[in-house]
C-alpha cells in the first residue's frame, strides 16, 4: 500500500525530471518552474492550515521577506553563490524570528487572532516595502543579477524541482513524526491535546516557524526566477494563491498542495490568454473566488481529500460485501 | 493650537469612519462568534453604490440611503447564503468570508471598472468654517456628528429596547437565550444586517472625505477595523468607538509628525494589547 504510493511518486518525479529533455519549450519550462515554487509555498501553508488548523492571512510576508532578502543581497553585493547562501541564511533567521513573534502573540488566543494579526502584519510589510525607498526602490521594485548557475532556465528548472521534492520529503517526514502527530491532534481537538499534557502553544509555534521558513525559501526561488522583485510579493494575492492551492488541492495532504499549485498556475496561464477573447477573463479572480467559496462549502477536503474518502468508502463497501460471505462459509463449514 | 485642533478633528473624523466599520464587526463577533473578513467588502460596496447613486440622482442624502440599503441587502444575502451553511465551524467561516471579500471587491471592478472613481461632497457640506484662527472643514464635522448619532442610536437600542436586551443576552450566552424560546437565528440576521448597513454608511461617508474610491480600500480599512476590534475588545460596542477614536487620533497625529510610522504605531498598540490584555481594553471574551 505504502510502497505503491511511493513508487507512484517516484515515477512522477522521474517523469518531471526528464520532461525538459523531451520538450524544450521555454514557456512550458517557465510555467513548470513557477508551479514548483508555488507548490513549496502551498505546502508550507498546508502545514499550518491542514496539519495544525491555524489560518494565516499574511503568509505573503514570509514569501516577500525571502524575495526581498535575495534581491537586496544580489543587488548590493556580488551575485555569487556565497552571497546567495548568506541571503538564504538571513531569510531563515528573519522568517523564523518573525513567525515566532507573531505566533507567541496570538496563538494562545482563538484562531481569529492569528488570521487578523498576520493580515495586519503583512499590510505593515507592504507599507514598509513601499516607503523604504533607499532599500527597496518603492513600488517600482528593482532588477538584479543572479549567479550563473541560476541563469540557465534548464538548470533552474531542475533546482526548483529538486527543492520541491526535498521539501516534500522533509515535510512528509515532519508531519509523520511524533511531533507532527501532536500537531494533527491539536487540529482535531485542542482541549484534549492540552489535557493530555501537551503544551499546545509550543507545538503551534513550532509549526508556524517551520511554515514561515519554508515560505521564505519559496520567496527566494520566486525572486530568482524573475530576477526582479517589487511590492507585489507582499500583497494579499500571494496569500490568496496559497489558500486557493491548498483548499482546492486538499488540506492536510501535501500532495494536494502540489496538485493545487499545478492547477492554479495552469489556470492562471490559460485564463490570461482567454482575456484576449473576452474582457471578463481579465477578472479571473472572480472565478477563483466563487470556486473557492463553493469548495469551502461543499468540498472542504479538496481534490485529494475527496479521492481519499471515496477510496475509504469503497474499501468499507467491499469489506461489507465480503462479510456475509464469510459468515455463510462459516455456517457451511 | 490651530494645528492641534485640526489634527484632532481629522483624527476624530477618521476614527468615526473606522468605528462604523468596526462596530458591525464587533457586534457580529460578539453575538455569532463569526469574524467577518468580508466586512471591508461591504464597506467598499457602500462607497461605490452610494457615490454612483449620488452622481446619478444628484442628491447626497439619496446616495447615503442607497448605500445603506445596498449594505442591508448584501448583509442579508451574506448571512443567509455564506455564513449560515458553515455555522459553527470557525476555520471554514474564516476561509469563506475571505473568499467573499475577494468576490465582492472583484465584482466592484466588473460593475464600475478597475479605475479609481473621484467623489466630492455636496455644495452645502463643502468649504469650511472659520472660528478665530481655527479652520474647521464642514465635511469632517459632518462625519463626526453622523458617527456620534449612529453610536447613540445603537447604544440606545442596545440598552433600552427588548431586541437590544436579547442581543446583549446573546453576546453573553446564546444557548441560554435560545432555550428561553427566542429565535436567535432571526436576531443573528438582524444584527448582521445592521452591521453591514453601518459598514456601507461608513463607506459612502468616506468617499467625499478621501476624494477617491477604489476597490482595495475595503481591505485597507478592514485592517484598521481589525486593529480597533482587538484593542477595544471583541464583542464590546462601547470599546469599539473608544478604540476607533484612539486609532484615528494616533493615525492623524502620526501622519503629521512621523508619516512613515503611522501604521506601525497602531500595530504596536495592538501588539501591546495582545500581550497585556488579550481580551481587549473593554472585552468580555478572550
Amino acid at each position: 500500500m505504502k510502497n505503491k504510493k511511493n513508487v507512484f511518486y517516484t515515477l512522477i518525479a522521474v517523469l518531471l525530471l526528464i520532461y525538459p529533455f523531451i520538450n524544450d519549450s521555454r514557456s512550458m519550462m517557465i510555467l513548470f518552474t513557477q508551479v514548483f515554487i508555488f507548490a513549496i509555498f502551498a505546502m508550507s501553508y498546508d502545514l499550518l492550515l491542514g496539519y495544525t488548523g491555524i489560518v494565516s492571512f499574511g503568509h505573503a510576508m514570509f514569501f516577500g521577506i525571502g524575495a526581498y532578502t535575495i534581491g537586496i543581497f544580489m543587488k548590493r553585493f556580488e551575485p555569487t553563490i556565497p552571497y546567495l547562501m548568506l541571503a538564504v541564511l538571513v531569510t531563515i533567521v528573519l522568517t523564523a524570528l518573525l513567525s515566532y513573534l507573531v505566533g507567541l502573540l496570538t496563538l494562545r488566543l482563538k484562531s481569529h487572532f492569528y488570521a487578523m494579526l498576520t493580515l495586519a502584519f503583512a499590510g505593515l510589510f507592504l507599507v514598509l516595502a513601499e516607503k523604504w525607498r533607499t532599500m527597496t526602490y518603492g513600488n517600482d521594485g528593482f532588477t538584479f543579477r543572479v549567479p550563473d548557475l541560476f541563469k540557465d532556465r534548464f538548470d533552474f528548472y531542475l533546482i526548483c524541482l529538486v527543492s520541491m521534492i526535498v521539501v516534500f520529503i522533509l515535510l512528509n517526514r515532519f508531519t509523520n513524526s511524533p511531533l507532527g502527530r501532536v500537531l494533527q491532534a491539536i487540529r482535531e481537538n485542542e482541549q484534549r491535546s492540552e489535557s493530555l499534557g501537551y503544551s499546545v502553544l509550543q507545538y503551534k509555534i513550532i509549526a508556524s516557524v517551520v511554515s514561515g521558513v519554508i515560505a521564505g525559501i519559496a520567496g527566494i526561488l520566486y525572486a530568482i526566477s524573475l530576477r526582479f522583485v517589487n511590492t507585489s510579493v507582499f500583497t494579499m494575492d500571494i496569500t490568496l494563491d496559497a489558500l486557493l492551492m491548498t483548499i482546492i488541492g486538499g488540506v492536510g495532504t501535501l500532495v494536494g498542495a502540489i496538485i493545487g499549485a499545478g492547477l492554479i498556475e495552469f489556470a492562471h496561464h490559460w485564463l490570461t490568454e482567454l482575456a484576449k477573447v473576452h474582457w471578463i477573463f481579465e477578472r479571473w479572480i472572480i472565478f477563483f473566488g466563487i470556486i473557492y467559496i463553493l469548495a469551502v462549502m461543499f468540498f472542504p477536503q479538496g481534490i485529494v481529500g475527496t479521492l481519499k474518502s471515496l477510496r475509504t468508502k469503497s474499501l468499507v463497501k467491499r469489506q461489507r460485501n465480503l462479510e456475509p460471505k464469510d459468515k455463510n462459509e462459516k455456517a457451511a463449514g | 493650537m490651530e494645528l492641534l485642533i485640526n489634527l484632532t478633528i481629522n483624527g476624530l473624523a477618521t476614527g468615526m469612519l473606522i468605528f462604523l466599520l468596526a462596530a458591525g464587526l464587533t457586534l457580529i463577533f460578539g453575538l455569532m462568534d463569526v469574524l467577518n473578513f468580508a466586512h471591508g467588502g461591504l464597506f467598499a460596496w457602500g462607497a461605490y453604490s452610494g457615490t454612483w447613486i449620488y452622481a446619478t440622482t444628484g442628491s447626497f442624502v439619496i446616495g447615503i440611503i442607497g448605500a445603506i440599503i445596498t449594505g442591508l441587502i448584501l448583509g442579508v444575502a451574506t448571512e443567509r447564503w455564506i455564513i449560515k451553511p458553515v455555522y459553527g465551524n470557525h476555520i471554514q467561516q474564516i476561509l469563506i468570508t475571505l473568499g467573499l471579500m475577494l468576490v465582492l471587491s472583484e465584482m466592484l471592478k466588473v460593475v464600475w471598472g478597475p479605475n479609481q472613481i473621484s467623489a466630492t461632497a455636496p455644495s452645502y457640506l463643502a468649504g469650511s468654517w472659520e472660528i478665530g484662527n481655527v479652520i474647521i472643514i464642514k465635511y469632517r464635522a459632518f462625519i463626526i456628528v453622523v458617527g456620534l448619532l449612529v453610536f447613540l442610536a445603537v447604544q440606545y437600542i442596545l440598552k433600552n429596547t427588548k431586541i437590544g436586551l436579547i442581543v446583549r443576552a446573546g453576546v453573553m450566552n446564546k444557548e441560554m437565550v435560545q432555550s428561553l424560546g427566542i429565535n436567535i437565528q432571526k436576531v443573528f440576521m438582524l444584527v448582521f444586517m445592521i452591521g453591514a448597513g453601518m459598514a456601507a454608511l461608513g463607506g459612502v461617508l468616506l468617499a467625499p472625505y478621501s476624494g477617491v474610491i477604489y476597490a482595495e480600500m475595503g481591505l485597507e480599512f478592514a485592517i484598521l477595523a481589525f486593529i480597533v476590534v482587538v484593542i477595544g475588545g471583541m464583542g464590546s460596542f462601547p470599546g469599539s468607538i473608544l478604540a476607533a477614536i484612539l486609532v484615528g487620533l494616533s493615525g492623524s497625529f502620526m501622519a503629521y509628525y512621523v508619516p512613515d510610522l503611522a501604521l506601525a504605531v497602531n500595530m504596536l498598540l495592538m501588539a501591546a494589547v495582545l500581550i497585556f490584555k488579550p481580551s481587549g481594553l473593554f472585552g468580555l471574551k478572550g
